[in-house]
């Protein structure tokens, strides 16, 4: 299965085949890395750590039972009569639509940017590689907040596709630029020898290889697009996610509100299978020895231009309006806006809540990664799946899940900061798991083991080894999901203790009296946090390319 | 230096002439000469960072030269104000690896290339069209359905030349093609390649930086030397009379010693041998292939100086290759002082004995020559051996 | 399948526990107050606040500076909020419900969980806008209005009543904010007052005749930039915006239905105490004071622009006064949020 959450980035890696091209974990070491730890170490992991791994994973099917469990005991003719509706139907349209339409979108951009920054002699490229992974930066629903304020007739559907592409191509754009970067360039001029042109090349040849991240991509765009509120509710565009809020705002978590959740995980199984299945069993190896060679770039000619006008209009679109909206804002407000104490208040408690969202969520990960790297089994396989599945749950349907649960049967978890852990636990734990996953696998079992001979415990051999190795995969899973936890706004809208302040409810709570003027500040703060990790994101994707 | 131009009379497929190529400030190539006569093999052979690899890019198109012109069967594909695309050229190239598609199964790589009105044609066609470049690379017609990854270096090998074949090209460009195969394959394959490509009567360029590859393969042989063609010619030829010590050393080896020559005759330490170029007077030195040499187990031992020879020395060192081995042998100092008589040198080929002594003035006393000898002579570590070496040698001006 | 389920939940159950037991603390805001001194309101209090976020925050200030009573505001919406104690039942950790609407603070005292408010604090409400079991009190008022745009409807074309916005005729030429407890309350007072098929029917035809905006103050915006001629909403939109900038209201003009048409119906939002409040008695004390003069004064000087309903303040001068707006009769524990939620899936809103 794969990874997924609502907010921005996810790094997607199946478990299974590190051959997708993915945002942060591109080149994870292959399975073949893994089997050699495991067979090195070759004994049965201890028991603590299995019970952490499953007990986790056991976690992660709370959302998935509670949409099975309501949707029985909601019974079949109220259940059938909610579902099979004109509304319902209205909003099956909508989402597919905007689903059908902004992914090949989204595919065809990522491709054609990265394209132009990795294979071209296009000067700049280089400034435009990092600038062009910059809209993850900026949260979907502040986007739309800077597009409605340019323009705000912005409604329905095609604005609803225009914000989506501009938020989340580089989700396919940067698996693609550094898979790019990994493929033979031999290849292309074996097919250019046999009488390719350019495009020939490119469309024959190029784009082929690059499936895997394109479908990885796509994936995370359609699984991204299943679960954004707050961008298509600013411009009036229902989606199955904005209506599954609407009917929490009018009935808490009424039956409605539960089957209309219970359509959205179709969707997303949906796209999970259509996705595994398009991607078949092929992993394209590279099968030459590897020499390596400088990229081939072609110079675009009298082409230049249009390159230049793709990739400057497609940024001056995705991060120049939002920015110049903000900015326009902060002007207007002057001083004033900064002066709230509630913005210091948000801004605590979001870092708070990241900080320790973050470390909560690598510990929790790590028993289950430490269990995929040195203990590859059915078990560890099936533990990593299911926490791949409930992050591509979109949040809404995870909160509502737990607000249930935790207002019937475990009452003193309700409206805690636990409770609100646990639902970013659940959401980001494949960020934490994948890069986590990675970093182990490239740690040396033999040098843990040399510190072993040399007379240290097991658990101080790993500490004194295998933490060094991989911290800095620690570090970008802890950022990845301080990152999501950032920017934030569904679950935490619904499952945060009373008088919870976070920059993103902030922000919402004053884009919806149209505070403008007001809600500048919290996506400024917002945009900032964010940045450095994108920057992580980005740096991570071609280091890891290159390797 | 310039290269030499053989078989004039034959059509030229490939022409370079004054190429030179650079990245950024370093020179790659400079001032490259060379003449490809159609249907031959040339194998251009240097050591790695020699810039063969460069040259066979200019000549695919894959790079343009910096100046110089090159011509593929008389029609200008790169120089001033020309530049061919590389899918213009119709020339086959084959990369070290193979380069196959990964993507593709091994009969959509070989079809990748067909003509439009192949690849627009029935599967059938299609298929026997496959099945036919796989006969012609010695693969069978099943290996259509597999991938890249399924098959062995060899294989993949030879896929990448049915590929490139399809398009039946007047030109092949074949870059290290069997280098990253194992040794008992590599000249299986070379072999395949070799035939395949006499058969269809292919022009065909390889750069390498094994010379025994080189050599088996090349009807013309290049030798390339940081970024200058050091010498162009028939193996043979280049081999037995590389142009200068470089060239001997890197087609093989090659005992080099002192001499000094007149009348096509050289006194070395080994005696009296006969040279070429036999123009050449007075102090140079000569090379000799260690196969020139002859050894022979000497029955009566002691380096008194009645008993000793010219070339007589003591073995040092013993080395075991298998079928042969490599012997260190100290010279005895001293020897006959007559200079060898004039005696029709010219006309000389490996495996004449000169006749004649050397000029004890000549030797430099304790000379250690290293020789290989095949089979078990008997020759141990302290064994007393007498040399032989079978002329010509080539000579050089230059002291070694 | 059972099995499944039972195995499901068990898991459920069990994860959770195990990280409540090793969890950190609870946010425990509401400590408990002494019982014994009744009269001293002290420690803190839970609001779940469905009202403007800025004004029950102004109350909530005001309330702190004179009694040293913390107060903790959990904001949402009527529905959300009103459903979420009717959910949480006694385990909440709610003190006070403010709502902006009747409909969904008749809710949760339907259910049973408020206690009944203070017999003082009722004495400072006038009896139309409370209901009659004194569970709950009204504590301001809002009206409906018709907000249009001059420039795309003239004087003359203004509909008379609610109900004629039913017709084919205003196809494509109002707004609403449907998913809005505001406009949510407007239907439960037509429910009230035209019954349920006739509800029912004027909501299929607004999904034939309303453009759908989220929120009054999106609706209002949108009239005034002429993407739609009219809307309805609630008063204040328009006159918080006019004493502001004015950069959303600025081309529009206010439409009162009057003749008490259920479109001139009055919201009275109101105020509880939750019976299972651990601060009952800061609790009663917050309610009197939002009721009382001092509350209802800043609903007269403040930027809310809400009517009081006490009787000792007047209305922001502002405002056309409630006496002129010949509102609909209605008794606010009437209105029945449920049924007017299932109307509004029913019509394809939600």
């Amino acid at each position: 299965m794969i990874p997924a959450d609502p907010s921005t980035v996810t790094p997607a890696t199946d478990p299974s085949d590190t051959g997708r091209g993915t945002v942060a974990d591109t080149g994870a070491p292959g399975p073949a890395g893994r089997t050699d730890a495991a067979a090195r170490v070759g004994k049965r992991p201890s028991p603590f750590i299995v019970a952490a791994a499953v007990t986790v994973s056991l976690l992660g099917l709370l959302p998935l039972g509670y949409v099975v469990i309501t949707g029985i005991l909601t019974g079949w003719p109220t259940l059938s009569a909610l579902v099979f509706r004109p509304r319902v139907g209205e909003l099956l349209l909508n989402t597919i639509g905007l689903v059908l339409i902004t992914v090949p979108l989204t595919a065809a951009i990522g491709v054609a940017a990265a394209w132009l920054v990795g294979r071209t002699s296009l000067p700049g490229r280089r400034v435009f590689a990092v600038l062009l992974a910059t809209p993850l930066a900026v949260p979907a629903f502040v986007n739309s907040y800077g597009w409605v304020s340019a323009v705000p007739s912005l409604n329905g559907l095609w604005s609803g596709v225009l914000i989506a592409t501009l938020s989340y191509f580089p989700l396919v754009y940067l698996p693609c630029a550094a898979a790019l970067r990994r493929l033979d360039p031999t290849v292309e001029e074996a097919a250019e020898s046999l009488g390719s042109s350019a495009w020939g090349v490119f469309f024959r040849v190029i784009l082929p290889q690059l499936r895997l991240p394109i479908l990885g991509g796509a994936l995370l765009v359609g699984l991204h697009l299943l679960s954004e509120y707050g961008a298509f509710a600013m411009i009036r565009f229902d989606t199955f996610t904005t209506a599954i809020v609407e009917q929490y705002r009018s009935t808490f978590n009424g039956p409605a509100a539960n089957a209309l959740a219970g359509v959205l995980v179709l969707l997303c199984l949906f796209l999970l299978i259509g996705e595994s299945g398009a991607r078949g069993r092929s992993r394209y190896a590279r099968v030459g020895s590897g020499v390596a060679r400088v990229t081939p770039r072609r110079s675009l000619g009298a082409l230049t231009p249009v390159g230049y006008l793709f990739l400057g209009g497609l940024f001056a679109l995705a991060i120049g309006v939002p920015f110049w909206s903000v900015i326009r804002w902060l002007f207007q407000g002057g001083a004033a806006v900064w002066t709230e104490p509630v913005l210091v208040q948000a801004l605590l408690q979001t870092v708070g809540y990241g900080l320790v969202g973050a470390v909560v969520t690598c510990l929790l990960a790590f028993p289950i990664a430490f269990l995929a790297v040195r203990y590859p089994s059915r078990l560890s396989r099936g533990l990593e799946s299911v926490n791949y599945l409930t992050s591509s749950l979109p949040g809404i349907v995870t909160a509502l899940a737990l607000v249930t649960i935790s207002i019937r049967f475990v009452q003193p978890l309700y409206q805690t900061t636990v409770l609100v852990i646990v639902t970013y636990l659940l959401m980001f734990l494949p960020r934490a798991l994948v890069n986590l996953r990675a970093g182990l696998a490239q740690v040396p079992v033999g040098l843990e083991e040399a510190a072993r001979s040399l007379g240290k415990p097991p658990f101080a051999a790993f500490l004194s080894v295998t933490t060094r190795f991989f911290a800095p995969s620690a570090l970008a899973a802890g950022a990845l999901v301080f990152l999501g936890i950032v920017t934030e706004l569904t679950a935490t809208l619904l499952l945060a203790p009373s008088g919870t302040r976070t920059l993103a409810i902030q922000f919402w709570s004053k884009v919806n009296d149209i505070d403008y003027v007001g809600a500048a500040p919290y996506a400024l703060l917002m945009i900032v946090l964010s940045l450095p990790v994108t920057y992580l994101l980005f740096a991570r994707s071609r280091l890891v390319s290159v390797s | 230096m310039s290269g030499v131009r053989v078989m004039s009379n034959v059509e030229t497929a490939i022409e370079l002439a004054g190429v030179s190529k650079s990245f950024g400030s370093t020179r790659i190539l400079e001032d490259i000469a060379l003449s490809v006569p159609q249907g031959s093999r040339t194998v251009v052979v240097g050591s790695s960072g020699s810039g063969k690899t460069t040259l066979l890019r200019l000549i695919s198109g894959f790079e343009l030269p910096d100046s110089g012109t090159i011509t593929v069967f008389g029609r200008t594909v790169a120089g001033p104000g020309v530049a061919v695309a590389a899918h213009r050229r119709g020339i086959g190239f084959v990369a070290q690896d193979g380069a196959l598609f990964p993507h593709l199964t091994v009969g959509q790589n070989i079809a990748f290339g067909l003509g439009p009105a192949l690849r627009g044609g029935t599967r059938r066609q299609r298929a026997r069209a496959v099945s036919e470049l796989l006969e012609m690379v010695s693969l069978r017609p099943d290996f259509a359905e597999r991938r890249p990854d399924e098959l062995s270096g060899g294989q993949q090998q030879r896929v990448a030349l049915a590929r490139a074949l399809a398009r039946q090209p007047r030109v092949m460009l074949l870059d290290e093609p069997f280098s990253a195969l194992d040794a008992g394959l590599r000249a299986a394959t070379r072999d395949i390649v070799a035939e395949t490509l006499e058969r269809a009567g292919i022009t065909t360029v390889l750069v390498t930086h094994d010379q025994a590859e080189a050599m088996s393969f090349a009807h013309q042989l290049a030798v390339l030397r940081d970024g200058n063609l050091c010498q162009v010619g028939p193996p043979r030829e280049v081999y037995w009379r590389p142009v200068d010590l470089f060239t001997a050393r890197f087609l093989g080896d090659a005992v080099v010693l002192p001499a000094t020559i007149s009348n096509g005759f050289a006194a070395c330490a080994l005696g009296t041998v006969a040279v070429a170029p036999t123009s050449l007077r007075g102090d140079a030195c000569i090379m000799l292939r260690p196969e020139q040499i002859i050894v022979e187990h000497c029955e009566t031992g002691g380096a008194d100086a009645a008993t000793a020879t010219a070339c007589t020395g003591q073995v040092e060192a013993v080395d075991f290759y298998g079928p042969e081995v490599q012997l260190a042998v100290r010279l005895f100092s001293g020897g006959p002082a007559t200079p060898a008589s004039p005696q029709s040198a010219g006309t000389l080929s490996p495996g004449t004995v000169s006749p004649g002594t050397v000029s004890p003035g000549t030797l430099s006393p304790g000379t250690l020559i290293h020789v290989r000898q095949h089979g078990t002579t008997g020759i141990v570590a302290g064994s007393r051996v007498s040399l032989t070496a079978r002329g010509p040698a080539t000579a050089f001006a230059a002291r070694p | 399948m059972i099995l499944t389920r039972r195995w499901t939940l068990l898991a459920a159950l069990g994860t959770v526990t195990l990280l409540g037991a090793t969890g950190c603390a609870a946010s425990d805001a509401s400590a408990p107050a002494p019982a014994t001194e009744a009269s001293t309101p002290s420690g803190s209090i839970t609001v779940y606040n469905a009202q403007h976020e800025e004004l029950t925050q102004a109350w909530a200030d005001e309330f702190t500076a004179e009694t040293g009573v913390t107060v903790t505001l959990r904001n949402g919406s009527d529905s959300e909020l009103g459903n979420q104690l009717v959910q949480e039942g006694t385990a909440s950790k709610a003190d006070v419900f403010l709502t902006e609407n009747s409909p969904a603070i008749s809710l949760v005292d339907r259910a049973g969980l408020f206690a009944p408010v203070d017999k003082a604090t009722l004495a400072q409400v006038p009896e139309q806008y409370r209901p009659s079991t004194g569970m709950w009190t009204g504590i301001a008022a809002r009206s409906t209005v018709f907000a249009y745009n001059p420039s795309l409807l003239g004087e003359g074309e203004l509909p008379a009543s609610l109900l004629d916005l039913a017709d084919p005729a205003w196809a494509g030429r109002w707004a609403a904010s449907p998913s809005g407890a505001d406009f949510q309350a407007i239907v439960s007072a037509l429910l009230e007052l035209e019954g349920e098929d006739a509800t029912r029917d004027w909501l299929a035809a607004m999904k034939e005749n309303a453009v759908v905006y989220k929120g009054n103050s999106t609706v209002m915006k949108a009239v005034n930039a002429g993407e739609i001629p009219a809307g309805v909403i609630y008063h204040y939109y328009w006159f918080g915006d006019q004493a502001g900038t004015g950069e959303n209201s600025a081309s529009t003009q206010m439409h009162y239905f009057k003749n008490q048409d259920p479109g001139a119906f009055v919201s009275v939002s109101g105020g509880g105490v939750l019976e299972t409040s651990a601060n009952p008695v800061a609790a009663q004390a917050f309610l009197a004071y939002i009721t009382g003069k001092g509350g209802q004064e800043i609903l007269k000087t403040g930027t809310s622009f809400e009517y009081p309903v006490s009787d000792s303040v007047d209305a922001n001068p502002a405002l056309v006064p409630l006496s002129e707006l010949n509102a609909p009769v209605i008794d606010p524990s009437k209105l029945n949020s449920t049924k007017v939620t299932d109307l509004m899936t029913e019509a394809g809103f939600l």
